[in-house]
C-alpha cells in the first residue's frame, strides 16, 4: 500500500464521457458536482483529461462512431483504472437496442468495473456506484 | 396536414424561393418511403410560425433532386441527412458530408429504406 | 503572415459534456472557419420508432434527450393523437402545460448555469444549479421522476396533481422566483458579464430567419415567433406572449432565456389556478389510423417537431423528429468565423446545443 495508491482512493479524479446518451444520466453527473450532492466533499474531482484521470465514468450506448472514441479515451487513462458504466443504457444498450447504429453496453469496447442501472440514474446511485468502484480498487492487490 | 402543394422535383427551388422571399422560415424535410418511389415534403412556417406550407413531390430511387442549400443555408443538415438515411440523390450541395454526416464508416447504408414489399412478400414476412 | 491552424472542439470536451466536434480553423487568435462533425450520437430513433408500437415510442422519444424530455414526450403523444384524432380531457391539457413549463424552469436554470460557467463563473453555476434542485423535486414529487418523467401516455397522463401537491409547487416556485431573481440580476448587470457577451456572436434578423433558427436563438434576434402561440394544449387558454430582445448578440440570447425563466413560473401558477376538475386520461383502442399528422410544442431550446404517419396498424409508418438544436447548428456557421479563441464556448453555448437531440 503506497502513498499513491491510498490517495487515488481517498481523492480520485474522474473523467466523464457521453457516448450517445440521451443526456439524462449526463446532467445527473454534472448535478453530482453541485451543491445538494457535492461530491467534492469526498475528494471526487472531474477532470476534462484522461491522462489525470482515476475513474471513467460512461455514460450511454456505444454507437459505431463513438467506440472508436471510448476505446481511444480508455487507452489513454493510466492504470490502475476503473471503468463505470453509468445508466441502463451504458449497461446494455437499453431502450436503444433495436437502433441500427447502437452496438450495445460499453462492455462491448472496454471492460467494466461497475454497472449503475436505472433510467436515468439517480445522483445518489452515481455516487454509491463510485464508492463500489473505488472498494474494488482498495481490495485489489497493487 | 393542410396547406400540402403538389410540385415537381424541378420546381421545388422556385417554389422555396418564392416562400422564402415571402418572409416563410424553412422548417424541416421529410422524406418518406413508399415502396417503389421517396415522397419528399418541405415544410415552411409563415405568420408567426403559426401557418404550416408543405411542397411535396415525388421522386424515383435513382433521380437526381436539386439542392436548396443553393438559396438558403439551412436546408444544409436535412437534405444531407435524407441523401444518407434515404439515398435520395440530392445534387449541389453547399457542404457535403459525403453520407458521413450522421453515419459512421461500419454503419449500415440507407438504414431508413424499408425492406420491398415484393420482396417481403417472396420471403413470407408480409 | 498569419498562420492558419485547424482544432478540433470535441468530441470529448470539458465545456460540452456531449460528444460534438467543430473543426474550427484559426488564423492567430481569430476563428476563419468551422465545420461542425455530428453524428457522434446517433442512434437510429426513428427507424426504432417504426419497428416499436405506437406507446412504446412514449418511452424511446423521451430519450431522444434528457433535457426536454417532457416536450419530446409530449410532442409523440400530441402526434400520434392527432393521427384519429382524439379528444383530450381539459384538465389532462392543463397539467401537460403545468408540466412542460416546469420542465422548461429546470432547463434555463441549468443553461443559465452552463453559460455562466462558459465564461469562468464557476460558483455561479453551482448556485443555478441549487436552486434547479428545488425545482427538480417538486418535478419528481408531481410526475414521478426527475429527469425521464414517463407520465404522458396516448390519451392522457398518468398522474394527478393534487390539493396539497398544489400547494408545495406553489410554494416551492415561489421560493425559485425569489432566488433566481438575486441571481439573474448578477447576470444581467454585471460589468464582467456584459463586456464578454455584449455584442458579441451577433445574428440579426434576417440572417436568423434565412437560417431557419428557432426558440430563444431566434428570439434573441429580435423575431416574435413561438410554437406556443399554436395554442396546443392549454396555451390558448393562458395568458401568453413570447419574449423577444432585439439585439441578437449573446447578452440578448442570455437575456430571453432568464426572462422566460420568470414568465414559465407565471404560467405555472396561472395554470395551477385554472386547472379544470375532471378526467385525466381516456381510453383509446387499436392503433392511429392511416393518416399523416404534424406535432409543434415548444422545447426550452425551441420548436420541437414531430411528423407522423399511421397505416392503421399499432406500428407507425413514419416519425420524423425535427429537433430545436437541429435547426439552430447551422448558426455556428455565421456566429464562429471572425470571433476570438476565447469567445468560442460562450458562443456555442449561447445557442443551448443540446448533440443528443440533433442526431436521435
Amino acid at each position: 500500500m503506497g502513498l499513491i495508491h491510498n490517495s487515488r482512493i481517498k481523492s480520485p479524479w474522474i473523467m466523464h464521457f457521453d457516448n450517445s446518451s440521451c443526456n439524462g444520466c449526463d446532467i445527473e453527473v454534472l448535478a453530482c458536482l453541485t451543491p445538494l450532492y457535492d461530491v467534492e466533499r469526498f475528494g471526487i474531482v472531474n477532470m476534462g483529461n484522461p491522462k489525470h484521470a482515476d475513474v471513467l465514468l460512461i455514460t450511454g450506448p456505444v454507437n459505431r462512431r463513438t467506440a472508436r472514441v471510448l476505446r481511444n479515451l480508455y487507452d489513454q487513462v493510466p492504470g490502475p483504472k476503473m471503468v463505470i458504466a453509468v445508466g441502463t443504457c451504458a449497461s446494455t444498450g437499453g431502450v436503444f437496442h433495436n437502433c441500427y447504429n447502437v452496438l450495445g453496453g460499453v462492455d462491448k469496447v472496454v471492460p467494466v468495473d461497475v454497472y449503475i442501472p436505472g433510467c436515468s440514474v439517480r445522483p445518489e446511485a452515481i455516487i454509491d456506484g463510485v464508492v463500489l468502484a473505488l472498494q474494488k480498487l482498495a481490495s485489489a492487490n497493487l | 396536414m393542410e396547406n400540402i402543394i403538389q410540385i415537381t422535383k424541378n420546381d421545388i427551388v422556385n417554389e422555396g424561393k418564392k416562400l422564402l422571399d415571402a418572409g416563410a422560415k424553412f422548417v424541416t424535410a421529410v422524406c418518406n418511403d413508399l415502396d417503389e418511389k421517396l415522397e419528399v415534403t418541405y415544410f415552411f412556417s409563415a405568420n408567426r410560425g403559426v401557418d404550416l406550407t408543405c411542397l411535396r413531390y415525388t421522386v424515383g430511387k435513382d433521380e437526381e433532386v436539386p439542392s436548396l442549400t443553393g438559396t438558403t443555408l439551412s436546408t444544409l443538415l436535412i437534405e444531407n441527412e435524407m441523401k444518407e438515411l434515404f439515398g435520395l440523390k440530392v445534387k449541389d450541395l453547399a457542404i457535403d458530408y459525403g453520407g458521413h454526416l450522421m453515419l459512421a464508416h461500419d454503419s449500415p447504408t440507407t438504414p431508413m429504406l424499408k425492406p420491398k414489399k415484393a420482396e417481403a412478400e417472396s420471403k413470407g414476412e408480409i | 503572415m498569419a498562420t492558419r491552424t485547424t482544432v478540433p472542439f470535441g468530441p470529448q470536451h470539458p465545456v460540452l459534456p456531449e460528444p460534438v466536434q467543430l473543426r474550427i480553423t484559426y488564423e492567430d487568435e481569430k476563428v476563419v472557419e468551422v465545420v461542425p462533425v455530428i453524428g457522434y450520437g446517433q442512434r437510429g430513433i426513428e427507424k426504432a420508432c417504426e419497428l416499436n408500437e405506437y406507446n412504446k415510442n412514449i418511452y424511446l422519444c423521451e430519450r431522444v434527450c434528457g433535457i426536454c424530455s417532457y416536450q419530446h414526450s409530449e410532442s409523440v403523444v400530441l402526434a400520434t393523437e392527432q393521427l384519429w384524432p382524439l379528444d383530450i380531457p381539459p384538465r389532462t391539457k392543463f397539467l401537460r402545460t403545468i408540466w412542460a413549463e416546469m420542465a422548461r424552469t429546470h432547463s434555463h436554470l441549468l443553461w443559465l448555469g452552463l453559460f455562466a460557467d462558459a465564461f469562468g463563473y464557476e460558483s455561479m453555476f453551482l448556485q443555478f444549479w441549487r436552486i434547479r434542485e428545488k425545482v427538480l423535486d417538486i418535478l419528481e414529487q408531481t410526475a414521478g421522476h426527475r429527469v425521464i418523467q414517463s407520465v404522458n401516455v396516448v390519451g392522457g397522463v398518468r398522474r394527478d396533481i393534487d390539493e396539497a401537491q398544489k400547494k408545495t409547487v406553489i410554494d416551492t416556485l415561489n421560493v425559485v422566483r425569489r432566488e433566481s431573481d438575486d441571481l439573474v440580476n448578477v447576470l444581467i448587470n454585471d460589468y464582467t458579464v456584459k463586456s464578454r457577451t455584449v455584442g458579441v456572436g451577433v445574428m440579426t434578423k434576417a440572417q436568423a430567419m434565412a437560417l431557419g433558427c428557432v426558440g430563444p436563438t431566434l428570439r434573441g434576434s429580435g423575431v416574435s415567433e413561438d410554437a406556443r402561440l399554436t395554442k396546443y394544449s392549454a396555451y390558448g387558454e393562458l395568458n401568453y406572449e413570447p419574449i423577444v430582445e432585439t439585439a441578437g448578440d449573446c447578452y440578448a440570447r442570455m437575456k430571453v432565456r432568464a426572462r422566460e425563466l420568470f414568465q414559465a413560473i407565471d404560467l405555472q401558477m396561472e395554470a395551477l389556478s385554472k386547472l379544470p376538475e375532471g378526467e385525466i386520461a381516456i381510453k383509446v383502442k387499436g392503433g392511429p389510423p392511416a393518416n399523416e399528422t404534424v406535432a409543434r410544442t415548444e422545447a426550452p431550446r425551441g420548436e420541437l417537431y414531430y411528423y407522423a404517419k399511421g397505416n392503421g396498424t399499432r406500428h407507425l409508418e413514419r416519425m420524423k423528429i425535427r429537433t430545436p438544436t437541429f435547426a439552430n447548428l447551422p448558426a455556428v456557421l455565421i456566429l464562429l468565423p471572425g470571433c476570438q479563441l476565447a469567445d468560442v464556448p460562450v458562443n456555442i453555448h449561447s445557442l443551448d446545443p443540446c448533440i443528443s437531440c440533433t442526431e436521435r
